[in-house]
This record gives structure tokens, sequence and C-alpha cells, in this order.
């Protein structure tokens, strides 16, 4: 008996310090998805394994709070190997040496750097270039634009514009809206024209930047907002009246029952404003055919439409005790062989313009027929800012945005004290 | 038989050993022996102490003079940090503002509701202790569940509050769209949440007050008010002084169920941004940990002058008496 419990431990032994020690040895990959996304992720992941069984990769889901979690773990020494990044987050974790500056990488290998710079969109590139140092390699273009109902633009005879150089004017996109909304005898609205589905406030810069004005300047450590150019508020107001006096969108009251993407997916709005990562809950809904178009230009832009960069990446942690293998899993998420992985699988749209041009994107989004919305998406992009102080600004304009947003104040307000407040935080000369 | 408890630990203490022809050695080693497992025992709670609680509490007046993001080493930058708060924070004096409306609007009825429930379930009468239970509930339920909960009641257009009020004619409340509002709703949950913790003390406290007296009070003719106000309230004075320092405690430390309801900038706009929101905001999103360590300090002053006043108070009330 004694003898079969020792024979027991010593074949136990090596199994558990195995098990043990692949734990200690995996790769840790920090990133945020929702249920769908992370389910293909995971695939993604697989992918990798076959092609790397050497290296074992272990997933930390993010919570609701992606920065705060990073900043937790990586404060406390734990820092993750690999990790998602955001264009709007990254520099405050660059700044502080938390970011390994990828060209130390790329400097080794300046065929692979040259060819993957050649293959690569600039605006999404360079979004992750900062303080002269390369802090995230692209993964996914996550810029905003328009899904539609098709049934229901077909019913109410309109067709929106396909391309963002064939952009609708600000009144065609309203008139559009009014013509799809749709109330019952008591005046409550059963169908919304529009919904937003991502930050009002970001939603609402969209359409600022789409009237002409850029909503920092310059977009790498910004010194100036310019949330108090007439261009911009004009565009920010048009926004905001959307929901506050046409009628055509919810308001912020009414989207605390019920969020946009379930507005959108049980057919109670004709159109969703999002990204790529909508996708996967839109797609193959029964009675509701989606399809894409672009964001509405005012009277000050144009020509074509424009949305916002949209870009996460993946980082490797400056500290991190495997930079080999985390390497390794960057450029096969980022460069050609994972970008076409993961473009037919139809997680995001790709950021490289071979992997965007694959039969498999395609074919990942056979229901989409203006796909030009997401192949010629990152060409159209203009950049958010790039601040370390991100954090900060952030709240500033939520306040003052949500302010206009509910109708308590006009667009024209953010010029005055908000505008000033953001450009003392950004060190105005 | 009911001292027999009482006996032993006091016959225990007095428990010295026998003299023994070798001198005073073994008596000297037994008591060094007891303070030992003394000391052992309480090491564990000791340890926790000093660990979890003033070592926290140094380092963070450690950090207060000390500009650091969590990454570089701190920087000695003095007092800083106490400047830029009084001085130069415009945000400041709205956190401190919120935190002192959201603390009257949470006390006063914290304190009153509570003493009436607990007047209720003093009676004797059937199912009491169904009620009781009821009346407790909240005191288990977490802070972040019960206010996701409230968020769906405060819904503007099909929040059951605003329904209820409906049917009364009521013209729907932006509960927590409206930035006054908003802080109005964080007060209602926190008295939802607060309203127990005051029960039990206030009816553990009741059920102390004897009975005679309200056999003598009723004799003189004093109504079930009049009982209430001339005998029970002077004789819960100090339990209720205590329910009314822990609530104003409370209520300036208040963070979780701000952050479950209204988000983590305090919003809307800067509706319920008070001064726990802050904390967190500086230390957690802004990488400013040494100016968060500042106004920890700030709130444990307040606290402080705040305890203090109210404990000097009912001690000259309880002379006066």
């Amino acid at each position: 008996m004694r003898r079969r419990t020792l024979l027991g431990s010593a074949l136990a032994a090596p199994l558990l310090a195995n098990a043990c020690g692949s734990d200690d040895d995996a790769l840790t990959f920090f990133f945020q998805a929702r249920p769908e996304e992370a389910r293909v992720r995971l695939r993604i992941i697989d992918e990798f394994r076959k092609r790397h069984p050497d290296i074992p990769v272990r997933t930390i889901m993010s919570g609701p709070d992606p920065l705060q979690q990073m900043l937790t773990y990586c404060a406390g020494g734990k820092c993750p190997d690999v990790l998602m990044a955001w264009e709007l987050l990254y520099a405050g974790l660059a700044e502080r040496g938390v970011l390994l500056d990828l060209d130390t990488l790329l400097d080794r290998d300046p065929h692979y750097a040259a060819e993957l710079r050649r293959d690569s969109f600039p605006a999404l590139y360079d979004t992750f270039t900062y303080g002269g140092g390369q802090y995230a390699l692209p993964e996914q273009w996550s810029g905003v634009f328009l899904y539609y109902n098709r049934a229901m633009f077909a019913d109410a005879g309109l067709t929106p514009p396909t391309r963002w150089g064939d952009a609708w004017s600000f009144e065609e996109f309203l008139d559009a809206a009014r013509a799809l909304t749709r109330r019952d005898g008591d005046g409550r609205t059963t169908r919304w024209g529009f919904a937003d589905a991502w930050v009002p406030y970001f939603s609402a810069a969209c359409f600022g930047m789409n009237n002409g004005a850029e909503w920092f300047t310059p977009s790498v450590n910004p010194t100036r907002t310019n949330v108090g150019d007439p261009r911009f508020a004009e565009g920010f107001q048009f926004y905001a009246d959307l929901a506050v006096r046409h009628r055509v969108a919810p308001r912020v009251a009414d989207q605390q029952s019920v969020s946009a993407p379930d507005l959108f997916r049980r057919g109670r709005a004709a159109m969703a404003l999002g990204g790529h990562w909508l996708y996967s809950e839109f797609a193959g809904n029964e009675g509701v055919p989606i399809d894409l178009t672009v964001l509405p230009v005012g009277p000050h832009g144009g020509p074509g439409s424009i949305t916002d960069v949209g870009c996460t990446g993946l980082s490797i942690a400056a500290d991190s005790p495997r930079i080999e293998q985390a390497w390794e899993f960057v450029k096969f998420a980022t460069g050609p062989v994972g970008q076409a992985i993961v473009a037919a699988s139809g997680l995001f749209v790709p950021v490289l313009q071979s992997a965007m041009a694959t039969p498999g994107f395609a074919a990942a989004h056979r229901e989409i027929r203006n796909l030009e919305v997401m192949t010629d998406g990152p060409a159209n992009s203009r950049p958010l800012p790039v601040t370390p102080m991100w954090g900060k600004v952030s709240a500033l304009l939520e306040r003052g945005g949500n302010r206009v947003l509910r109708g308590a104040a006009t667009a024209q307000s953010l010029g005055g004290r908000l505008a000033a407040d953001v450009d003392a935080l950004l060190g105005a000369p | 038989m009911s001292t027999s408890v009482d006996d032993t630990v006091v016959s225990d203490a007095n428990d010295v050993p026998p003299p023994r022809s070798r001198g005073t050695a073994r008596p000297g080693r037994l008591a060094r022996r007891r303070e030992r497992a003394g000391w052992l025992f309480i090491a564990p709670n000791l340890l926790a102490v000093l660990v979890f609680l003033l070592f926290p509490l140094g380092f963070s007046l450690y950090l207060s003079f000390h500009s650091w993001d969590l990454f570089s080493p701190p920087r000695f930058v003095g007092t800083a940090n106490y400047r830029r708060l009084f001085a130069s924070d415009p945000l400041f004096l709205i956190a401190l503002r919120n935190t002192a409306v959201f603390t009257v609007l949470t006390l006063l009825p914290t304190v009153v509701i509570g003493l009436v429930v607990a007047a209720v379930l003093n009676r004797k009468v059937f199912g009491i202790g169904l009620f009781r239970t009821m009346a407790f509930l909240p005191l288990v339920a977490s802070t972040v569940a019960m206010a996701v909960v409230w968020r769906f009641i405060f819904t503007t257009d099909d929040g059951l509050l605003n329904i209820v009020l409906g049917w009364f004619g009521v013209d729907p409340v932006p509960w927590l769209t409206d930035p006054d509002w908003a802080l109005v709703s964080l007060s209602i949950v926190t008295v939802w949440k607060s309203v127990p913790f005051a029960t039990v003390i206030l009816l553990a406290a009741m059920q102390g007050v004897p009975e005679t007296l309200y056999e003598a009070a009723k004799i003189d003719g004093a109504g079930a008010v009049r009982r209430f106000r001339s005998v029970t309230l002077p004789l819960i004075r100090g339990p209720l002084s205590f329910v009314f320092v822990i609530t104003v405690i409370n209520s300036v430390q208040a963070f979780d169920q701000a952050y479950a309801l209204t988000g983590g900038n305090g919003g809307p706009e800067t509706g319920t941004y008070l001064l726990g929101i802050m904390l967190f905001q500086h230390a957690f999103g802004f990488y400013e940990v040494g100016y968060a360590s500042a106004l920890a300090w700030v709130i444990f002053a307040i606290l402080l002058v705040l305890t203090v006043l109210q404990l000097r108070l009912s001690r000259r009330e309880e002379t006066e008496l």
C-alpha cells in the first residue's frame, strides 16, 4: 500500500512539475474582447500554437477598465508579456517605461521592418509612434462607420452612399433619419432613425471632424484642442440635435434601459454607429439584413467623409522575461500571416493592405455589399489625440460633452472654459 | 449557576500557584509563559494591523509629500500636493461641496428612518421575526449588485420609480441623467443601504431600556410618542451618537455605490463627483498617487474634526441631563 502511494507520488511529481512549469513559462496575453470576438481570438491563438508549439500562450481577459487593470498588473510587477494597446491610452504607459520600444526588435530585422512598413497603412502604423519610439504594432482598424438595415432603407426608398468619397451631407442624413423614425399614436418612438453604439462624445467629435476641423492639434502630443472652433462646434451640435431637437435618435435617458446595439439588432433602429467590433453581433440576425455606409459631411467639411483612426495594437511589456516569445506572437498576429488569418476569421478589419485584399476577408463579410467602407476605412481615417494626459483630458471632455449632449448647453459653450482647461492641461504655449 | 463562567475567569485570574521551597522562580516562569501565550494569540491580528493598517497609513502619509506615478521613484515635493488641493484644484471644492450635500442628504434620513424602523421592530407583534429579516436584508446585499439593480429602478422612461410616480400624475424624474437629481438618487441608494445598520444598533439599544420606565410613564399618562421622546430617546443617546458618527464617516468615504451607479468620473457632469471618486480617479486614472494620498489625509482630517465635534456635543448633552 505504502509502495503504491510512493509510486503514485513519484509518477505524479513530474506531471505536476510539468503543469506548474508550463503555467509559469506560458506567454501571457492581455486583451479585451466582446464574447463573440474572444471566441475568434482564441482561434487565432490556436493557429499560433500550431506554428509555435514551443510557446504556450495563457490569455488574460480584461474587465471593463483595461487601462486600470494593466496599471495594477504592471505596477505590481506582474505585467502580462503581450498587452493589447489602444491608440488613446498607450502613451501614458509608453512614457512611464511600461511598454517596450518595438524598434529595438525591428532594428534587428531591417528587411522585415521595411516590408511591414510598406504593407501598413501609415495612419495606423504612426498612431503608435510616440516620442520617437514604436510602442505597439497595429492589429486591427476599429474606426467607426454606419451599419444600416438594408430592408428599412429599401422600404423608405433610400440609398445611402457606398464609399467614403461619395459622402452624404448633414441635411441628407437628417432627412433619411427622419424618414426612418417611426412613432406610435401616443408619440412614443417605436423605431429610431439613428442610434449610437459608440461613446457619444467621441461620435460627436467625429461629426465635428467631418465639418472641417480636427479635434486636437497636432494629433501626437497635442498642444491645443479645437473644440472651440466654430466648424467643430457646428458638427458637434448637429450630432447632439439628432437626439435633443429632432428626436430621430435616442436621448441619454432613452438609452438607460436599452443599449444601441440591441436597438439595431432587434430592428428598432435603422442605423447604428460603431466599428467592426459590432459586426459579429449584427451579422446573421434573421430579419435584419445589414450593410455599411459612411458618416455624413457638414457644410465646411468634405469633399469625402472621414472617420477616426480607431486602432488597437499589440505591445510587449518592457520588463517581460519572455521578450523573444512575445515578439514571435506579436509578429504573427500583426504580420502578413496572422493578419491574413484574422481577415478570413471576420474578427476585425486587418491593418495590412495585403491582408485587406485577400479573398478570405471578403468571404468572411459576405453579408456586406458595401465592403469598401471597411477596406477603404484606414485610408480615410484621421488621427485621434495621442497624449499621456488623455485620462484627464477625457474626463474634462466627457463632462463638457455630456452637458451639450443632454441639451443643457450648446456646443459653442465648449469653446469657453472647457477648451481653456484642456489647453492648460496640454501645456498650450 | 449563571455566574459560574465569570467565577471561573475570576478564579483563573487569581490562581496564584502555591509557594514552593525553591523560591519565586516558578511563578515567574508561569507568568512569562502566560504572557508569551497571550502574545502568540494576538500575534496574527497584531501582524495584520501592522501590515494592512499601520504600514499603509504611514506609507500614504509619506507619499502625500511626494509625486509618484507608480512606476518612477517617488519624488519629494514637500507640501505641494496639499497646496494644489486647496489653492488650484477647482474640482476639490466641487467634490467637497458634493460630499457635504450628500452627507446631509444621507445622514438625516438614515437616522430618522433607522429610529422609526427600530421603534416599529421593537414591538412585540405577530411575525416580527419576518419583518426584522426583511428590514435587515439590505445590510447583507453587495453594494455594487444593489447599485446595479437601483440603476434599473432609476431609469427615466421605463424605471419602476417613475412608473409608480406616473400613477400619481408625477412627470418622469431624470434620476440619473440630471446632475442635481443624480446626487439625490445616490443618497436614496445609500440611505436604503445604511438604514439596516442604524436599525440594528438602535434596536439593540432600545431593547436595553428597562420596561419599568415605560410602565411608570404609562401610569403617569404618557402616550406612545411622549414615551418615545422622554424615555427611549434620552436612554439611547449613546448609540444614537455612534450611529451619527458612523453614518458621517461612511458618507464622506462613499465610493463603491457612486462608482457602480453613475460611473468612475462622478457624472453626469460633476453631479456625483465625491471625494471618494476624486481619490480613485487621481490614484488609478491619472497615475497621481501622491496627490491622491494627500487627498486621503485631508478626508481623514475632515472626519477626525467631525467625529471629535460630534463626541464633544454628545458628551455635553449627557452632562446637561
